[in-house]
């Protein structure tokens, strides 16, 4: 088994090196042929490698422990839902989902381009090609996740308990395909400066790409943080380790970079710009990918010490050099078709925008490499805490927060004031009636950041909520449809602008959610005999027993917390810990009660012999919203890039205007 | 076994890849004018979709009137000529 898995990727860095001369050679006149050649070698890549992932599986469900991987995060006991994740929790098995999904994602591109963007394909290929070539490399070559054990062991050591939690089973797969999909609109950029079509034909050929990269990126990170709330037992889920923000830097450009598109398919601007920023992007997944295998940096998300750091270290060269190189010769043909007529318009605050959003991913990227840095040039290695984060996070958050309000108010080009008065004043009086009761909830602490963004957040709300009422009223007022017609005819003629406010609804309630948690919430720990009861921050816990179990798997103690909110039983919580056998590790089952209000968070220290339970308890204000807007920007995201049901029947146009364009 | 299911599938890989190069029947040459036509249609249609957005921005209100008055002739007249070129594309030939 071991030796047929590594024949297929062998077999699938061959066709991805001939798929990358293929499609070259296929641009010279006459030799089209090898461009066929070249797209069926692509689909051979994603059936190898479909190939070697599904033998990697067969060899965890079957319990092969003579593949040291096998060995290393599986064993006899482990269910069979977590032996299948099992694939991506060895360094090889990851890179291996990564070189997978990439094939299926350059594959679809072939199969959804083969009447369109032909010119483009030869190098969209190449590009595509040329990652899978490094990846089948490093894992054919350097790290394979079919290398074998002698003599081979009885059993497995078993997957890290840590990762045996249903957010784990899901969070990898949805960042690499947010990783792997940002690859696409970095190739087709690469094709359209090479071929020198520089139009939007190409950043339109790659939106639903974008966004969708976007989205899962996104949704990765969302359940990597409910994973780390669940799982750490610390009562946080974002604590700014290294590798919680290399997944957060791209989809902080990526998110740019889809506002920056807008300004060019409208003015034309920002044509080099974008350039940059989907490069950028695209580096920052390698870079990403990087940091987790480098063992650079220690992480609790990292793979550890390892050798391929040099190599993800070249690639990222690589892409960085060539592509601005490229860049550089084609800028005559990036210059932008109109220039910024007013610092207050729609494409202004785009700028505004993509200022912040990288001057944040710069700042993240400054405080999650400097301790390597500061560790190559002076010898210490200097830690950037929480704090520094915290501070450049919490102001740009919030002006983006107030650009994102902003944005849909200002008209396209330039903006009058009298337009300005008539179009701010709701959103305005909405957040003038917040302020007092955001201050007086903040005024204890002192948390300022907290009240503007819960005022930010009413003024974003209303523009949002006006750009809705006056889409409904222009629609029933176009078309004569009813109020509720109206909606749905705003979704089916404009999936991409309302997906999108839905988009910022979403990122509004993560954002107060946030805010709210990081200002709000109070923690308290309390040791109880059984029957004892103790108050945290108004909530009485009473200790009603606790429990002991073994089993050839793992030891678990637990206790049951009756939970009190005055003389109202709200909850009965049991917070446990389980000491898995295997590894000998130790793992919180953290208890939560969730409202849109509150979560109260109970970990489990510890249980005596004599039945005290020492228990932390965290008061989490509003942390069902961090949730809760992730999920409806998964949802305005495929709203924005769902199909449209554009009719290829011959096209006419309205009477405009003037009344003078007929045809 | 293992030697002949690795021999098998990559017999199957080169004969996926090398087939177009071998079989001696003449590639699939691009149809250039059914790709043009195919350009100039998306082309169209975005911009149809660009008129109708101008139209919903002014109503809504983001347009000024004098905005949208110039924004509105110019990608209509650009539509117009999208729409020219569909057609000589169209009776240049048939597409497929």
């Amino acid at each position: 088994m071991s030796l047929f898995g590594r024949a297929a990727l062998l077999l699938a860095f061959a066709a991805a090196l001939y798929a990358v001369c293929a499609a070259l050679w296929s641009r010279r006149p006459g030799q089209q042929r090898f461009m066929v050649s070249a797209e069926r070698a692509v689909y051979g890549v994603a059936g190898v490698t479909t190939v070697a992932v599904v033998t990697m599986w067969t060899a965890l469900v079957t319990d092969q422990f003579n593949i040291a991987d096998v060995a290393g995060y599986s064993s006899r006991s482990l269910g069979t839902n977590y032996k299948i994740t099992a694939l991506w929790g060895s360094q090889a098995g990851s890179l291996l989902l990564w070189a997978w999904l990439l094939s299926l994602a350059a594959a679809l591109v072939v199969a959804t381009n083969r009447r369109r963007n032909r010119e483009l394909l030869p190098v969209v290929i190449a590009v595509l090609m040329g990652i899978a070539v490094f990846f089948t490399s490093v894992l054919s070559f350097i790290t394979s996740p079919f290398a074998t054990l002698s003599p081979v062991p009885l059993d497995g050591r078993g997957l890290n308990p840590l990762l045996q939690n249903v957010y784990m089973q899901s969070h990898p797969p949805l960042l690499y395909i947010g990783y792997v999909g940002l690859a696409v609109p970095f190739a087709f950029a690469i094709a359209a400066l090479v071929t020198r079509r520089l139009d939007t034909a190409w950043i339109t050929s790659v939106r639903r790409w974008t966004i969708l990269s976007w989205m899962f990126l996104g949704v990765g990170i969302i359940l990597g943080s409910r994973w780390a709330y669940e799982e750490l037992g610390w009562g946080g889920y974002w604590a700014w380790d290294p590798v919680e923000n290399a997944a957060l830097m791209p989809w902080l450009v990526a998110t740019a970079f889809l506002h920056s598109v807008m300004v060019q398919e409208r003015r034309g601007m920002l044509k080099i710009w974008n350039m940059v920023l989907v490069t950028l992007t695209f580096t920052l997944a390698l870079f990403g990918t990087f940091l987790t295998r480098s063992g650079i940096l220690s992480s609790v998300h990292a793979f550890g010490e390892s050798t391929l750091g040099p190599y993800f270290l070249g690639l990222i060269v690589v892409v960085l050099v060539g592509a601005f190189a490229l860049l550089i010769t084609r800028l005559p043909l990036l210059r932008s078709q109109s220039s910024l007529e007013s610092y207050v318009s729609r494409e202004a605050v785009f700028l505004y925008n993509n200022l912040l959003l990288v001057g944040l991913a710069f700042a993240v990227f400054w405080g999650t490499i400097f301790p390597v840095l500061s560790e190559a040039v002076r010898g210490d290695k200097i830690t950037v805490g929480q704090g520094f984060f915290d501070q450049v996070a919490g102001p740009i958050g919030l002006a983006l927060l107030f650009l994102t309000g902003v944005g849909p108010l200002i008209p396209w080009r330039k903006a009058s004031g009298a337009e300005l008065r008539r179009r701010f004043g709701v959103p305005v009086i909405v957040a003038l009636i917040v302020v007092i009761p955001a201050l007086m909830v903040s005024s204890d602490g002192g948390h300022w950041w907290a009240a503007a963004a819960l005022v930010l957040a009413a003024f974003t709300l209303t523009a949002i909520a006006g750009e809705f009422w006056r889409g409904m009223k222009a629609r029933h007022q176009l078309d004569g449809v009813s109020w509720p017609g109206a909606v749905g005819q705003l979704f089916v003629r404009n999936r991409r602008r309302y997906g999108g406010y839905i988009v910022h609804v979403g990122i509004v309630l993560v954002i107060v959610g946030i805010a709210c948690q990081g200002a709000f919430s109070s923690q308290g720990d309390l040791a109880l005999a059984k029957g004892q009861q103790g108050t945290v921050s108004g909530y009485t816990f009473v200790n009603e027993g606790g429990t002991r179990a073994r089993d050839d798997h793992k030891m678990s103690v637990g206790a049951a917390l009756g939970v009190y909110d005055g003389p109202d039983r709200i909850a009965t919580l049991n917070p446990g810990v389980d000491v898995f056998l295997a590894q000998m590790q130790r793992s919180s089952e953290v208890a939560i009660d969730s409202t849109p209000f509150r979560d109260v968070y109970v970990v489990l220290v510890g249980l005596t012999p004599d039945g005290v339970a020492r228990i932390s308890v965290f008061i989490n204000p509003m942390m069902m919203w961090i949730w809760v807007g992730g999920l409806i920007i998964a949802l305005g995201a495929l709203v924005a890039v769902w199909p449209s049901r554009r009719s290829r029947a011959p096209a006419t146009i309205a009477p405009g205007a003037d009344g003078a364009a007929q045809a | 076994m293992i030697y002949a299911l690795i021999a098998i599938l990559s017999v199957a890989l080169v004969a996926l890849i090398a087939w177009p190069l071998v079989s001696g029947r003449a590639p699939t040459d691009p149809d250039v004018a059914a790709q043009a036509l195919r350009a100039a249609e998306d082309d169209l249609l975005r911009s149809l979709d660009a008129i109708r957005e101008i139209d919903m921005d002014h109503r809504a209100g983001n347009l000024s009137d004098a905005d949208f008055a110039e924004l509105d002739r110019e990608e209509r007249a650009r539509a117009v000529e999208l729409m020219h070129r569909r057609d000589a594309l169209r009776d240049e030939g048939p597409a497929s």
